[in-house]
């Protein structure tokens, strides 16, 4: 079992859940325009 | 007086191959950081963290240098392009800089046991996060085209010296963050084959995400100025 699991988890889900959630948003911004 | 929004360089059709390269970066540098890099002798597994944490810092310290040059772009030749990326680049670093905390802060807590402690690197790195929110709202400030992009270019090449003063804060001043392992003044990096490898990959990955969300920025950025140009045509 890998320890700190959960953190290892979270810190990776929350960086590229962050990036995915702006290019995201850059998209619907170039969809406005 | 502003006559033309072009590129001064010439154009490029990268903007899909960028996402798609830099998706495909991040699928396998998360499979090499989560999975493939060694167990940390000392910190367990945790240490994986620093393969998200470390490239986001240093892409935000790239990101702050392309507003800083272009900055001194928009200052010096007045063309729009360089705002447009001055700009586009402080929004995406200021997304990597808090990145970089969050990330830190949850690898904080089971290595040092708090989320957050009052330590030079974090606190300048807070700071640094701060003068370009601060930048982006500046440029809230103003309708003005002109005067928006020249008041943000001065601060654009003020902001700056903070990079600097973030790197070298665990060197120069009492830190509980460790020391830099790569980039080191006057040395080599200290840091096992696999695990270089991997670090390696993940800032190649975090290069290319920049370079995408910069791509895509800008577009949005430049549209916006060619709209302004035409109504005051």
């Amino acid at each position: 079992m890998i320890d700190n699991l959960g953190f290892i988890v979270a810190a990776y889900a929350v960086v590229w859940g962050g990036i995915a959630a702006y290019a995201v948003s850059l998209a619907r911004r170039r969809g406005r325009d | 007086m502003i006559e033309t929004t072009a590129s001064p360089l010439p154009a490029l059709r990268l903007r899909p191959w960028l996402g798609i390269v830099a998706t495909a970066l991040a699928m396998l540098v998360s499979w090499m950081g989560l999975l493939w890099a060694p167990t940390d002798a000392v910190q367990g597994d945790v240490y994986r963290v620093i393969y998200v944490h470390v490239p986001a810092a240093w892409l935000a310290y790239l990101a702050f240098a392309v507003v800083f040059l272009a900055s001194i772009g928009w200052l010096w030749t007045r063309r729009p392009w360089f705002d447009a990326l001055a700009v586009s680049s402080a929004e995406i670093g200021v997304l990597f800089t808090g990145l970089a905390i969050v990330a830190g802060s949850i690898w904080a807590k089971p290595t040092w046991g708090v989320w957050w402690t009052w330590d030079p690197r974090l606190v300048t790195t807070a700071i640094m996060f701060g003068m370009y929110v601060g930048y982006l709202l500046l440029r809230g400030l103003s309708t003005d085209f002109e005067r928006r992009a020249t008041r943000a270019a001065v601060l654009g090449i003020i902001a700056v010296v903070d990079v600097p003063i973030v790197h070298l804060s665990v060197l120069y001043m009492n830190s509980v963050h460790q020391l830099p392992t790569v980039l080191r003044v006057g040395g080599d990096p200290s840091l096992d084959s696999q695990m270089g490898m991997t670090l390696g990959f993940s800032v190649i990955a975090f290069t290319f995400v920049y370079f995408a969300l910069l791509a895509e920025r800008m577009e949005i950025e430049r549209r916006r100025q060619q709209r302004l140009l035409d109504v005051r045509a």
